[in-house]
């Protein structure tokens, strides 16, 4: 997933006539080492990985035979790939959301003065530094069957009467890796967000109290508008961002319990690296590039604007 | 921007910092207390906050017989491999991009920031046979050199944000001193443009130090292990359900990073949300 967004105009270099080749040689030197490390270990991969999907390259396969659609017939036989989508789409959807609504707050907390916080600023950033392993582990010991903090929480309080082991219902299971992800990304979401708001002239706020607005409308009517362009990137980049997800997923439940949670990245994996099933593996990701172009899309757009 | 005149304004806001701070915080806490608790106070059904007794036995446990050292170390000469060779090649195609103007510029940049969308599972199914045939499944080197992945086309793009708001004036006084292109990089557009760097240093080096996925695909000896797989393989093996272990191993696992966090918060918060709003 990316995070640099910019919005500035590119510069035209003003340059003197007989040079113009001269600097088209030297650009060209210069952009050729990360060409070609970038052509070796991203482009080429990604465009071989696609060609796969069209041949049958298993363990029993001594050489890849090209099968044509055959994969994709298969995945859609077997029944699975719809319901990884949708498991894809629910996480994506929910993470999103909830990531963007929470960071939103947060941010608009961090946007006032109090004491502390810059530390509390600093602070607040921890989530996302942590090793993915790390967080998977955080929440699947606050969500433990047994002696997990929820179930504490919630039996001290009565809400439940016997401990759940959240992890192993479908559903509790789908929440777990949310709140994980979620928790993972806030402070992320509120750094571009504070970033957005911090950016906004005192003087519009201003202005409006002048003319009697209250919190509400400030928000609404002049935070809001301010910030929509850093919110459109943001939804396109958190989005990206947990189509991508493996590594808290697959840490704290490996896809399960059965396929609760097997999103698209964990399917990939495992059908390519557990099953040893390169070329439905493959299939698997041209469904999912299909899925992510859409998104991916808008960002290229609005990046290349400003190229 | 907020107005607390009101005293309802007042509540709303300290409920919202309570919950979110709490919500934020709590689990680092937890994870932390969880380290210090003797085993007898971590598996009961309603926990302390804090440790009764607190302990470093857990500590000892995963630094004596464990192989968290081997593992960090590891981690450290991959992602900090991978965070050396990002950042070079990123400045050097960012320069390109933000100084120069050739055909094929914008199809390039287009390409490499396209690759965003390329979905690293994805990529996998071919790096694996591909590094076979090098020779580097397996190696610490092969591990490196697929940490590229995560953060070329993102570091090219943030550095190249970087540089194009760089003053052309100040290359143009170097160029008429007579200066040669490289040595106008190195002499004028990287001194001033540290912050930048670091972020894209630190970017890479936090992805590739918080990786699992082609960490776990692609080395497979124990001794090469790095942090993720090597805390996840150790939880489901040996440690399993010992959680004063995994949390005393998950606070050591983190300590590098937040510590390098820690020091250049400032610039890399600001190198990464740069541009991200007009103005």
């Amino acid at each position: 997933m990316s995070l640099a967004i910019a919005r500035q105009p590119a510069r035209q270099a003003p340059r003197p006539g007989g040079l113009a080749r001269a600097q088209a040689r030297t650009g060209l030197l210069l952009v050729l080492p990360a060409m070609v490390v970038f052509c070796a270990v991203i482009l080429f991969p990604f465009l071989d990985s696609l060609r796969r999907a069209f041949y049958e390259d298993t363990l029993m396969t001594t050489e890849p035979v090209f099968i044509g659609f055959g994969n994709f017939v298969q995945l859609w036989e077997d029944g699975t790939i719809l319901g990884t989508w949708i498991v894809t789409v629910v996480f994506v959807v929910l993470a999103t959301a909830a990531t963007f609504a929470l960071g939103l707050a947060w941010a608009i907390v961090l946007n006032e003065r109090f004491r502390g916080r810059t530390l509390v600023r600093a602070l607040s950033l921890l989530p996302w530094v942590l090793p993915s392993t790390v967080v998977a582990f955080l929440w699947a010991w606050l969500l433990n069957g047994q002696y997990g903090l929820l179930n504490a929480v919630l039996l001290t309080f009565g809400v439940l009467d016997e401990p759940v082991a959240w992890l192993a219902t479908s559903s509790g299971a789908m929440a777990g890796v949310v709140a994980a992800k979620t928790w993972l990304s806030i402070p992320l979401f509120s750094a571009f967000l504070l970033a957005g708001l911090q950016s906004l002239p005192r003087e519009q706020v201003e202005a409006a109290r002048i003319d009697g607005a209250g919190n509400w409308h400030v928000f609404r009517h002049v935070a809001w508008p301010h910030l929509r362009p850093t919110i459109a990137v943001l939804l396109v980049l958190g989005a990206l961002g947990n189509l991508q997800q493996f590594d808290v997923i697959y840490a704290m439940t490996g896809g399960g319990p059965v396929r609760a949670t097997t999103v698209m990245s964990v399917e990939v994996q495992r059908q390519a690296f557990q099953a040893w099933n390169l070329g439905l593996a493959a299939a698997v990701g041209v469904v999912w590039f299909l899925t992510i172009v859409g998104p991916a899309f808008l960002r290229l757009r609005g990046v290349m604007k400003e190229a | 921007m907020l107005d607390f005149a009101s005293r309802s304004a007042r509540w709303v806001f300290a409920a919202t910092f309570l919950v979110l701070a709490a919500f934020l915080g709590f689990p680092v806490f937890w994870m932390v207390s969880t380290a210090f608790k003797p085993t007898a106070e971590i598996f009961v059904r309603f926990p302390t906050l804090l440790p009764a007794a607190p302990t470093l036995d857990n500590f000892r446990g995963v630094l004596g017989q464990g192989d968290l050292p081997l593992w960090l170390t590891n981690s450290l000469l991959t992602a900090g491999g991978a965070a050396l060779l990002t950042t070079v090649l990123a400045t050097l195609a960012a320069h390109s991009f933000a100084r120069f103007r050739y055909r094929g510029r914008k199809p390039l940049m287009a390409l490499m920031i396209s690759a965003q969308m390329f979905p690293f599972a994805v990529l996998l199914i071919s790096l694996y046979p591909l590094l076979q045939a090098a020779g580097l499944l397996d190696t610490r080197l092969g591990l490196t050199i697929a940490y590229i992945v995560f953060a070329l086309p993102t570091g090219t793009y943030m550095l190249f944000s970087y540089f194009v708001r760089l003053p052309e004036e100040l290359m143009e006084a170097a160029r008429i001193d007579g200066a040669s292109e490289l040595g106008i990089l190195l002499r004028v557009v990287l001194p001033v443009s540290v912050p930048g760097l670091v972020t894209v240093g630190l970017y890479s080096f936090m992805w590739a130090w918080n990786d699992l996925l082609y960490a776990m695909t692609l080395v497979t000896s124990p001794e090469l292990r790095t942090v993720g797989p090597g805390l996840l393989m150790s939880q489901l093996g040996e440690m399993r359900q010992d959680w004063g272990a995994a949390m005393a191993a998950s606070l050591v696992a983190s300590l590098p990073v937040v510590i390098a966090f820690a020091l250049v918060q400032r610039w890399f918060v600001q190198g990464l949300t740069a541009g991200a709003v007009k103005g």
